[in-house]
């Protein structure tokens, strides 16, 4: 999928680019608002990621004018996390914003869940390996034996599953399982993971739940990070 | 327009002075004439009296023609007054108007009618100065009616009520300039403390925050305004000072891992390592710079708390239920420190979900810290007299009183070299003061030897609308 990120940043185009383009992304770059609104206009993007601040013209100037003929959904970055930018950036018909600095796993998932179309995966009933998770009857299956979960840690496991592959923060981790929609410096998460984990994968030869360091923590079959 | 209270002084009282002579001009003025046309009035009908009188003694017209000199007399001592007295047939029989004014026929007072002041008539010479006159018949001794006209021209009362008027003008003009010049230079001096009240405040900046007006030549009326300044000044004061404490400790907090950052890359950079060494190094900067993105979203939390349009979501709370997630969420953590948590909590609070979620979460965490290993952690919420209290109570050693007040301060660590400040960003407290006051509460902590309790007070419902 073809994506533009509007930046004016030298390093953050950068990493942005090569991060999205190994997340499986075709990435272009505009420096300033005024390419920025041209490429979109010129071509067929799945999603803009929009810095607010830019040169020549500023990002809420090319959203108006994008949106006079486009749809495409927009993703903007501000640096100043007021609720009147975010309110503005909603109004003048963005999707989702994110604000500086971000964790790159948050902009991704971001980025993802605005591109998810159709409907969301079988979540009846989740196969991962020899994992069964039966979302009904919330019963967990692992190489053919009951594990027995903790209804928060069966929410952690589906969440995980669901966005199997996807790595995700400690931060998103809090806010969905448990609703706690800020930044804390407790390790909660952690310990939740680690013992979801021992319960999981401990025994096993094959580990679905990886941590990735510094980011958060993604279940898959394999991870390279391990 | 900028309204100088000089100017405005100066107006207020030259408006009144001029309004005093004004009316003070004008009553003598009117008083003065009201004296004049009484004494006329009253001269002219004496006169026309004492001429009757005089009249009835004599024996016939011819007699009064004879003896007009007696008759002249009366009213010889003044030029402005003329007399004419006519026979039945209306010849004169004395014709006196040394003015030269016109007697014009008029009513006559019958001779056996008293002559009173509304008799008098007035009219205009060819001047047009007023005459004032009366005519009444008197009845000689052989039988015989004839008519005595007297009057008076107001010529010259005219003249000299128009030169008083122009004195008191004049008057009004000269005091005018007085008023307006005296008011202007008392006036100045008067507001002389304030201009050097004024100097003094333009010599305070913020390098000099320390000084402070000088209240002992201040007078009464600008004592309290002085105070109040100094109170201000006192204020603004303490307020650089917190001011400049959090930048230096701000700078403190990041400092530290931005030097791991910078330390630990150039060290990995020194020599050729491993793939995993590097992965290590990566990880362990991202985590330094979630520490440094921690304390930026917590400095302008607070911030943007103090910003006054700051805007609460404020819901309808069940403190059960919330307190009973928040001890759920931090289960992992107090059972792998061997701590329990109780909740205990049956009251209703309004307050935003995040925030007090955020402020509960602070609070325990900060518990958790500190809550030896088997022993438990208490959540409490009831409703009290002034709201809803809501309670983190932990057991373990004590906070040192020295420390308490201190507590809440951004910043602020009891122990400063202690090991976790790393994970904490020492905002925590602070961030739960914020948002108590945020919600019209407050926060207050009581600590003994072995218990430690944090208490949220959150103020009634209808309190804070």
């Amino acid at each position: 999928m073809r994506l533009l990120v509007v930046e004016d940043e030298k390093k953050a185009g950068e990493y942005l680019k090569k991060g999205l383009e190994e997340s499986g992304f075709t990435v272009d770059i505009a420096t300033n608002g005024v390419d920025g609104l041209h490429n979109a206009l010129e071509e067929d993007y799945a999603l803009i990621v929009l810095d607010i601040m830019l040169p020549g013209m500023d990002g809420w100037e090319v959203l108006k004018r994008l949106r006079a003929t486009r749809d495409t959904p927009v993703l903007f970055l501000t640096a100043m996390d007021e609720l009147e930018e975010r309110v503005k950036g909603l109004e003048l018909g963005a999707d989702d914003y994110l604000a500086k600095p971000f964790a790159f796993v948050e902009l991704l998932a971001r980025i993802r869940t605005l591109l998810r179309r159709g409907p969301p995966r079988d979540i009846e009933h989740m196969h991962i390996g020899d994992l069964e998770i039966d979302a009904v009857r919330r019963r967990v299956r692992r190489g053919g034996q009951r594990v027995d979960l903790t209804p928060r840690e069966f929410s952690l496991l589906q969440l995980l599953a669901r966005r199997r592959g996807e790595v995700l923060s400690r931060t998103q981790i809090a806010s969905y399982v448990w609703d706690m929609n800020f930044d804390s410096d407790t390790n909660v998460v952690e310990v939740a993971i680690r013992r979801l984990r021992s319960k999981i994968d401990d025994g096993f030869e094959v580990k679905l739940i990886h941590t990735v360091r510094g980011m958060g923590y993604v279940l898959d079959l394999e991870h390279e990070e391990e | 327009m900028r309204h100088s209270l000089t100017a405005r002084l100066t107006i207020t009282f030259v408006v009144i002075t001029v309004t005093c002579f004004s009316v003070v001009g004008f009553l003598l003025f009117q008083a003065v004439s009201r004296r004049i046309y009484i004494h006329d009035q009253t001269n002219i009908m004496l006169d026309a009296r004492h001429l009757r009188r005089l009249a009835e003694e004599m024996a016939s017209p011819a007699d009064v023609a004879t003896h007009k000199d007696r008759l002249i007399a009366l009213v010889l001592g003044d030029n402005a007054e003329g007399l004419r007295v006519t026979d039945r047939d209306g010849h004169a029989l004395i014709d006196h108007v040394p003015m030269g004014y016109e007697l014009p026929a008029q009513p006559v007072v019958p001779a056996e009618q008293r002559i009173v002041p509304e008799s008098i008539r007035s009219w205009k010479d060819h001047d047009g100065n007023e005459i004032r006159g009366v005519a009444t018949a008197a009845t000689l001794q052989d039988g015989q009616s004839i008519t005595i006209t007297v009057a008076r021209s107001l010529a010259d009362r005219t003249a000299l009520l128009d030169k008083y008027r122009g004195d008191v003008a004049l008057s009004l003009f000269t005091g005018l300039l007085v008023a307006v010049l005296l008011s202007y230079l008392l006036v100045r001096r008067a507001l002389r403390p304030l201009t050097s009240m004024a100097e003094s405040a333009s010599a305070i900046t913020a390098q000099r925050l320390s000084t402070r007006m000088p209240l002992q030549d201040a007078p009464t009326e600008l004592l309290a305004l002085a105070a109040s300044l100094n109170d201000m000044l006192a204020r603004l004061e303490q307020g650089f000072a917190r001011v400049w404490q959090f930048t230096v400790d701000l700078a403190h907090d990041l400092r530290t891992p931005i030097g791991n950052l910078r330390g630990a890359s150039e060290v990995a950079l020194n020599r050729h390592r491993s793939t995993a060494e590097y992965e290590a190094l990566l990880g362990s900067n991202i985590e330094e710079c979630d520490r440094v993105s921690r304390t930026i979203e917590s400095v302008l939390f607070l911030a943007r708390a103090e910003c006054p349009q700051f805007a609460l979501q404020r819901v309808k709370l069940d403190t059960e239920q919330e307190l009973h997630r928040i001890a759920d969420y931090f289960e992992g953590l107090s059972s792998e420190a061997g701590v329990a948590i109780r909740v205990d909590a049956s009251a209703t609070v309004h307050a935003d979900r995040d925030l007090f979620r955020r402020a509960v979460n602070n609070l325990l965490s900060n518990a958790l810290r500190y809550t030896p290993s088997g022993r438990t952690i208490d959540l409490r919420a009831a409703n009290t007299e002034q709201g809803v209290d809501v309670i983190v109570e932990n057991p373990g050693q004590g906070i040192d009183p020295e420390h308490l007040d201190k507590l809440f301060d951004r910043f602020y660590r009891v122990d400063r070299s202690r090991s976790d400040s790393a994970s904490s960003t020492g905002l925590g407290l602070s961030i739960v003061k914020s948002i108590m006051e945020l919600h019209g509460g407050s926060v207050s902590v009581q600590s003994q030897a072995d218990r430690t309790r944090f208490t949220l007070h959150f103020p009634h419902a209808h309190r804070f609308v």
